[in-house]
């Protein structure tokens, strides 16, 4: 793994980054533009039907929230595991398919947890 | 290697057994998967072999570790059974006890610096979610933050010291920092990294080991964690963090060893002095036990001071010693505290009811104690032998009048447990079956143990 | 070839590491509050990802790297755990500050 890199290497995550910034600039723009639209008193409020508002919006929330929140963030870090793996792929692969059995076995594992997790209910919203 | 990964699959297949409904099946299926495991182990005797790029070394060390903390678990596991029927998330409870297990033989057995964190994550996640298990009991809670909270601080300069170590020795690798170390250290060059990576390391292991200035979070968590939890905690985790620690530094740092040696020296007779000084003065039994391992963490301390030819060995007959005496104690302790009230006055009058198994704790309180014909006072007979070759020769005055003080408040246990029972006592509950074998079985291997030390002593060294 | 790493001295990072691994001693030991206590400890955990990124790209060598991964994955199980058994306190005392957690005393 090449280690040592000058200012120059970063220059493609620059562009992606004016790419993606791009796009989301356009998307907004476009339905903007694109949409219909009427204004009026009651459009503007918060919440269109229902009592009206009041109070602290930072009420305690629904435990689900958390669950779901804490779970996605679990399963979202072991992805970088795949990092190191991707970058050596394609040397390990001369030698078999070892490395491929290797990662199968590691999301074996969270495939397992994803299971245990569906079964127990804990991503049922209702 | 192949017990490692038969404990890691059977605690997937344990957390499955709940979704997939096979839960009947979950104590034999886990009782199963731990002999099989533990035959595995010990069917690898003598061969030594290293795994993945050197990621795992399994040599005799770590093979006798592994077979010892399994063989803990399994004892332990005849007086959980309550643990695993009442609850509903018994599946779950096994698991982590197997995950905890999983943890516990990679730290016996890491031979790469990144696999003793893992190992010990593994260990400790597992740890904090099983301390504060009983979820609608405050002191339980409470425990289980404060296992969190310090158990994390500790991980913190842990790995603070071995980002420094890295920095020095360029390497995570067991061997390469050895060969690092003693080739600055003959040079007498040794760079600043190492020395502060060691200190910082140590600070992180003493936390994980409730050595003295760091054993603050021990009692509270003890006390407040379920007591099975805490058996557990006291002889499975501490071992395996003992495996750790004098493999750490029996591999690494054995040649800057003047660094370290003297401070480490003082640091165990600061924790067994402390352990048994303020165990004289608890009430409650399960404290009382709680600070013991604080004083017995400073015993196993001494072998790491040492660091010569028999302290591997010594190191290995002590913590078995150890954690059979404290299952034991702690059969005992869970069997009386069935409502909740774990007062040592509690013991009264239960040698009048059964002699037998009050004969049985004597000896065990005896060998953890260290009198004579038991296993406890080989064990420290060895250690202080060990320590007393090193030179440190005050270190094993400072231990002799420890234990001095520990067979007081041992002692006590024995005297209140053949006084008659007072008026006003609850009726003492009954020791279930389970109880009086683990009892049994703990007794009898302490005596055993205590009449022929020397096969587990000369099996390391 | 230098990387702009490279061009700032090795022992700058070590001190900027230990001043945040020392901010995040310090958050654990005095803040009451338990989720800052918790902020506290990701600080000494990242101070010491720093540190290792910074001799992997010294050294030129990537395990300091894989450690970090490792450090990383670890840290967010270990937070997932504590915040869980904080909500589990909440629930029953209703509140995060740890002085309230004073049932178990010598």
């Amino acid at each position: 793994m090449v280690l040592l890199s000058t200012p120059v290497d970063y220059l493609p995550i620059a562009m992606m980054f004016v790419v993606a910034i791009g796009f989301v600039l356009f998307v907004m723009f476009a339905t903007h533009w694109m949409g219909p639209k009427h204004k009026s008193k009651v459009k503007l409020e918060a919440f269109e039907c229902g009592i009206e508002s009041k109070g602290n919006s930072r009420l305690p929330f629904s435990i689900k929230y958390f669950l779901i929140a804490i779970l996605f963030v679990l399963f979202d870090v072991e992805v970088i595991f795949m990092y190191p793996w991707a970058v050596n792929f394609a040397e390990w692969s001369k030698h078999g398919l070892a490395a491929f059995g290797e990662m199968l076995v590691f999301l074996g594992l969270l495939v397992f947890g994803l299971i245990y997790i569906i079964r127990k209910g804990a991503l049922k919203w209702e | 290697m192949k017990a490692l990964i038969v404990i890691a699959l059977l605690g997937v297949v344990t957390m499955m057994s709940e979704v997939f409904r096979f839960k009947k099946l979950l104590l034999p299926l886990v009782v199963v998967g731990l002999l099989a495991a533990c035959g595995l182990a010990i069917g690898d005797w003598n061969t030594a072999i290293r795994y993945y790029s050197d990621m795992v070394y399994f040599d005799n060390y770590s093979l006798a570790f592994t077979s010892l903390i399994i063989v803990l678990t399994l004892l332990w596991l005849i007086i959980s059974k309550g643990y695993f029927v009442s609850d509903s998330s018994r599946a779950e409870h096994a698991t982590l006890i197997l995950f905890t297990l999983c943890g516990g033989v990679i730290m016996t057995a890491y031979s790469d610096l990144s696999m003793f964190f893992v190992g010990l994550e593994i260990l400790s996640i597992s740890l904090y979610v099983l301390a504060s298990s009983n979820k609608h009991d405050l002191k339980s809670n409470e425990a289980g933050m404060k296992y969190f909270l310090m158990g994390s601080f500790a991980t913190g300069f842990l790995l603070f010291g071995m980002a420094l170590i890295y920095g020095a020795a360029a390497s995570f690798n067991l061997v390469k920092i050895a060969e690092y170390v003693q080739t600055t250290a003959a040079h007498g060059q040794t760079p600043m990294f190492v020395y502060t990576g060691v200190l910082l390391m140590m600070v992180g292991l003493m936390f994980k080991v409730s050595a003295a200035p760091f054993h603050f979070w021990a009692p509270d968590v003890y006390e407040g964690a379920p007591t099975l939890i805490t058996a557990f905690m006291a002889t499975v985790v501490k071992t395996a963090a003992f495996a750790a620690f004098y493999r750490l530094f029996s591999t690494c740092f054995g040649d800057i060893s003047g660094f370290w040696a003297q401070t480490l020296a003082v640091i165990s007779a600061v924790t067994m002095l402390t352990g048994n000084i303020l165990a004289v003065s608890q009430t409650s039994l399960k404290r009382m036990l709680a600070y013991s391992s604080i004083a017995h963490a400073g015993y196993m301390l001494m072998a790491i001071v040492a660091m010569n030819k028999i302290s591997g060995g010594a190191i290995f007959l002590y913590a078995t010693a150890y954690s059979l005496g404290s299952l034991g104690a702690f059969a005992c302790l869970h069997a009386i505290s069935k409502y909740g009230d774990e007062s040592i006055e509690n013991l009264k009058g239960f040698a009048a009811d059964n002699k037998i198994w009050a004969g049985l704790l004597g000896v065990i309180v005896l060998s953890l104690a260290g009198i004579p014909p038991v296993a406890g006072f080989f064990a420290k007979y060895y250690i202080f032998y060990g320590v007393f070759q090193s030179n440190f020769t005050w270190l094993v005055l400072v231990a002799i009048l420890s234990s001095l003080i520990g067979v007081y408040y041992y002692f006590r246990i024995i005297i209140t447990m053949v006084q008659p029972r007072s008026e006003k006592a609850t009726v003492l509950p009954a020791l279930t079956g389970a109880h009086k074998a683990l009892l049994l079985i703990s007794a009898l291997l302490a005596l055993g143990i205590g009449i022929y030390p020397a096969f587990l002593q000369g099996l390391l060294s | 070839m230098n990387s702009i790493l490279q061009v700032i001295p090795l022992n700058y990072y070590v001190a900027l590491a230990a001043i945040l691994f020392s901010i995040g001693v310090m958050g654990v030991m005095f803040r009451r509050n338990a989720i800052i206590v918790f902020m506290c400890i990701e600080l000494m955990l990242n101070a010491v990802n720093m540190l290792l990124t910074a001799f992997s790209t010294y050294h030129g060598d990537a395990s300091g790297q894989v450690m970090v991964f490792f450090i990383m994955a670890v840290a967010a199980a270990e937070v997932a755990v504590g915040l869980a058994i904080l909500v589990m306190i909440y629930n029953n005392i209703r509140t995060v500050d740890i002085n309230e957690l004073n049932k178990l005393k010598w």
